[in-house]
């Protein structure tokens, strides 16, 4: 009885937590919103055309006119790496909204279930994650040919199982608690007690999982650039500067470590975002 | 009685080992001004004495219990005294209170599941407990062995197996086993049994109390349940909202209670041994120790309050010797009290007209076994009950008795081996293959109650979002619906304006009515109960048994109570089942089980319920584990 009392007042730790990261995750957010308005506005708020080539100025250090230099091509380093949001943040967006679409739907469909179609789903969720994603990347990209939209495709397809796993792991938590149980007594629908009743206990974690995947999916398919399978040479995109940029890393350093730091930090605040929602999350409901 | 009488003259010869004086524990809020959980609490223990810390949850009795052990979480501060061997606890260092921990004060904690370490073995466990140094191997496991048949535990391969391999009894017993490796004077258990079944509650209490006397002992126990105070100890300090409202002997206090806590808290106990004409509620819920730091604590939810007892706090005061109460009308209303006592206990001898109506609920031989890998575990072997219109049956047994399974079959939540279920005429043994029509009629049959309000209502939605949906779920054309709810609301005496609220604003009693009301959506003919009062506390628990005969009265609802605690089918039911490892092995009117059980099995239960007379918990001692035999039951036969 004692445990129930204790339930029921706010754990001082999460609130102390909470303001500790304030600052941290205003910094966050800050630059999550400011990579979103780059790659809504694209080319439109750069100070130069991120595709104008100026040989006279090529691998000039950062100055008052290229504020972080330019590249082996004259291209303003600075101009591209905000046109470069746009491939950095659409991709991601797909890949994590996806997932977590078709990872919830079939995380709650295993996780209600049981049975027969848990087994035929996580199988399929086992099999997905014995694949070497890399491989596959490289070796559907090397035959029909690459680009960055079936990366993103295919990175899509290959973290569906992940986010599956993690949706279905909370649902077996709470399907045999006794609020799933009465909804079952008075007749409720299986549909609508997965939607109205299991999802809303597991958002929590569904959600701060997306952002995670968000972050997962920003550093891979910047990988993938580099690796020229993903984003075609000459576009503005974080990790094809960082290929270009490699040879010269000492030549012209700015070039190379600014896009390399935009992925870091762009991940980085999208994890402490995932983090800090799933605390907002789970305080808003007691955990009973 | 005279053994009693002998030992209040021993405690006064001897010697005080613990006392407490003042103490107040806060919880220290970064922003906001910090909350008190205890705001004054005395006590003093002797060695070789007994006494009680009885209390709801919210009224601060474990974290009283963490400050005298120096374990109170790191936001919480403990004020005044405890002293002990001259010196005062509340001011040491975490390295001074390894001293002391184990070695001079001793800690029972309340759930044998969660206590002991899952990955260490029993003996590690007692090993670790003593932290002898230098000693072999073999020396450490002939001590650890020596130390679990200390507690009754005789199986020396016990040192060998993990806490998971063990019951729940055996585990408090190797819990205990622990607490006193280090021979400790005091120890403290925190409601050691309370997670346990009752006949097992019976072997811990009392194996507690034999190795007290055995080593002189100075015990204090926590717990919710008055009536285990009795039988264990000397002294009851009764604590309310954070504060002290009376202490007393054992025996004065239950047999004239002086403050009107005490009184309600005593009179919400139903007892087992006759029906009460009334259960006596205290409306309400605990309040925090603020909301009433500057009056009686329990003038919200006293029916004598007045309003001296809200101009400032009543201090604790002697009324007789060795009596202590905080009540500022007591003098006003002692007569009072005696007479609602008088009139509560009153016996009613409850009409047993058995109706030879046609049965609703008819269970044929049923069976239930589950397979857990290649274990088959049967749960139901052979079980047949009858449940008509408007009755209330009681289903009694303990955890693992095969009765929550029961229940769940009976609303589709399960299907049986083999056997046969009927239900309002349609054949109910395996859901899965019923139409919607039937499912639907057996849903307006057959609703339930789960036992643990904290889980069964979905924490997301609203309370009137839960009530609507059972509505429109039974009937998805139902037109006025947020009316409808307010009607449900009403019938289980909650304000409309709930509807607007979630269930983590709710207390532990309004959850388990909203519960109610939720099952009362579907206008069952039948609700099942499944152990509907066992997670709330006392006072609260009579609310909700008043509002289920109130139901049964006014909505002709018939019942299916399922519980392990036998003074809760005294007063409820007029039938009972008595279950035992999957198994009917009694049944008959309430009265006639109760008064003179046959089987072996249902003597033990009666036995095992906490009395205050010393033969409740001597009676095990010299029988140990197995079931009562003669001695047993004319302990029994000999109480009140």
């Amino acid at each position: 009885m004692t445990e129930f009392a204790h339930a029921a007042e706010p754990p001082t730790t999460r609130t102390r937590r909470r303001g500790r990261l304030g600052v941290i995750v205003i910094f966050a957010f800050g630059v999550v919103g400011a990579v979103t308005v780059m790659a809504i506005c694209g080319s439109l708020i750069a100070p130069d055309d991120p595709h104008a080539q100026n040989l006279a100025v090529s691998l000039a250090k950062p100055s008052h006119a290229h504020w972080l230099g330019t590249d082996s091509l004259g291209r303003d380093i600075f101009s591209r790496i905000i046109a470069g949001a746009r491939t950095a943040f659409l991709g991601p967006l797909v890949i994590a909204a996806g997932s977590m679409v078709a990872g919830n739907a079939l995380g709650l469909f295993a996780g209600y279930r049981g049975g027969r179609v848990d087994s035929f789903i996580m199988r399929w969720v086992d099999l997905m994650w014995a694949v070497p994603s890399l491989v596959v990347i490289i070796v559907v990209a090397g035959a029909v040919g690459g680009g960055y939209w079936l990366a993103v495709l295919l990175l899509l397809v290959l973290t569906i199982p992940f986010d599956t796993r993690v949706v279905r792991g909370a649902v077996l938590e709470q399907t045999p608690r006794p609020y799933v149980e009465a909804a079952k007594t008075i007749g409720v629908a299986d549909a609508r007690i997965m939607w109205k009743h299991i999802w809303p206990n597991v958002a929590p974690v569904a959600i701060a999982n997306s952002f995670l995947v968000f972050a997962g999916a920003l550093v891979t398919l910047s990988g993938l650039s580099f690796l020229g399978l993903g984003a075609p040479p000459g576009t503005p995109d974080w990790g094809l500067m960082l290929a270009e940029g490699q040879t010269l890393l000492f030549a012209n350093p700015v070039a190379t470590l600014a896009p390399g730091a935009m992925i870091v930090i762009t991940a980085v605040s999208m994890n402490l975002i995932g983090d800090w929602t799933y605390e907002q999350l789970a305080g808003r409901g007691a955990e009973r | 009685m005279s053994s009693r009488a002998a030992k209040v003259a021993v405690r006064e010869a001897a010697t005080t080992v613990l006392t407490v004086d003042q103490l107040h524990i806060d919880r220290l809020r970064s922003n906001r001004q910090a909350q008190t959980i205890v705001s004054s609490f005395s006590l003093s223990v002797a060695a070789g004495e007994t006494v009680a810390i009885v209390g709801e949850s919210g009224s601060g009795k474990s974290m009283t219990a963490r400050a005298i052990t120096g374990l109170l979480p790191p936001a919480l501060v403990a004020k005044g005294e405890v002293s002990y061997g001259g010196r005062n606890l509340l001011s040491l260092k975490e390295r001074e209170w390894r001293r002391i921990r184990g070695r001079e004060i001793g800690l029972v904690l309340q759930d044998p599941f969660t206590m002991l370490n899952p990955v260490m073995r029993c003996g590690r466990i007692l090993e670790e407990s003593t932290l002898e140094r230098g000693l072999s191997r073999k020396a450490r496991r002939t001590a650890a062995i020596a130390r679990l048949s200390e507690v009754g535990i005789h199986d020396p391969s016990v040192v060998e197996r993990y806490p998971f391999e063990l019951s729940g009894g055996m585990r408090q017993r190797v819990a205990i086993a622990a607490a006193l490796a280090r021979d400790p004077t005091v120890l403290i258990a925190d409601e050691p049994s309370t997670a346990l079944d009752v006949t097992t509650q019976r072997e811990i209490l009392s194996l507690i109390k034999s190795i007290q006397i055995a080593r002189n002992m100075a015990l204090i126990l926590i717990t919710h349940d008055l009536r285990v105070a009795f039988g264990m100890c000397d002294r009851i300090y009764v604590l309310y909202a954070g504060s002290l409202v009376e202490t007393a002997p054992s025996a004065a206090l239950e047999s004239e209670p002086l403050h009107p806590y005490s009184h309600g808290l005593l009179l919400s106990e139903p007892p087992a041994d006759y029906r009460m004409r009334e259960l006596l509620t205290i409306p309400g819920a605990v309040p925090s120790p603020d909301e009433v730091a500057d009056s009686c604590s329990f003038a919200p939810r006293c029916r004598w309050a007045a309003a001296a007892c809200v101009q400032a706090k009543p201090p604790l005061e002697q009324v007789v010797p060795e009596r202590l109460s905080a009540c500022v009308r007591l003098h006003d209303i002692r007569g009072e009290m005696a007479a609602v006592r008088d009139r509560a206990t009153g016996e009613v001898h409850a009409a047993v007209a058995i109706s030879d109506e046609p049965s609703l609920i008819r269970v044929e031989n049923i069976h239930k076994v589950f397979r857990r890998g290649n274990r088959r575990v049967v749960a139901l072997e052979d079980v047949s009950i009858v449940i008509r219109p408007n009755e209330s049956v009681g289903l009694v047994g303990e955890s693992g008795s095969g009765k929550t399974t029961l229940a769940r079959m009976l609303v589709g939540l399960e299907a049986a081996t083999s056997g046969e279920i009927i239900i309002d005429g349609v054949s109910a043994s395996n859901w899965a293959d019923l139409t919607q029509k039937q499912k639907r009629r057996l849903r307006d049959s057959v609703q339930i109650v789960f036992q643990d309000p904290y889980s069964s209502l979905n924490p997301t939605l609203s309370i009137g979002a839960t009530l609507n949906e059972a509505i429109t779920t039974r009937d998805p054309r139902a037109r006025n619906v947020s009316a409808r709810a307010a009607e449900l609301l009403d019938a289980v005496g909650l304000p409309a304006a709930y509807a607007r609220r979630k269930p983590a604003a709710l207390s532990g009693g309004e959850r388990q009515r909203i519960a109610i009301a939720r099952a009362l959506a579907a206008n069952p003919r039948i609700l099942i109960c499944d152990e509907p009062v066992s997670a709330l506390d006392m006072s609260v628990q009579a609310q909700v048994l008043n509002l289920l005969s109130t139901l049964k009265r006014t909505h002709g609802l018939g019942l299916l109570f399922i519980t392990h605690d036998l003074a809760i089918v005294r007063q409820m039911t007029d039938r009972l089942y008595v279950i035992y490892r999957g198994r009917i092995v009694e049944s008959g009117t309430t009265a006639a089980v109760l008064d003179s059980p046959n089987d072996p099995y249902t003597i033990k239960l009666m036995a095992s319920i906490p009395r205050a007379d010393v033969g409740w918990l001597e009676s095990t001692r010299t029988i140990g584990t197995g079931l009562p035999q003669v001695s047993a039951h004319s302990a029994r036969s000999n109480s009140r």
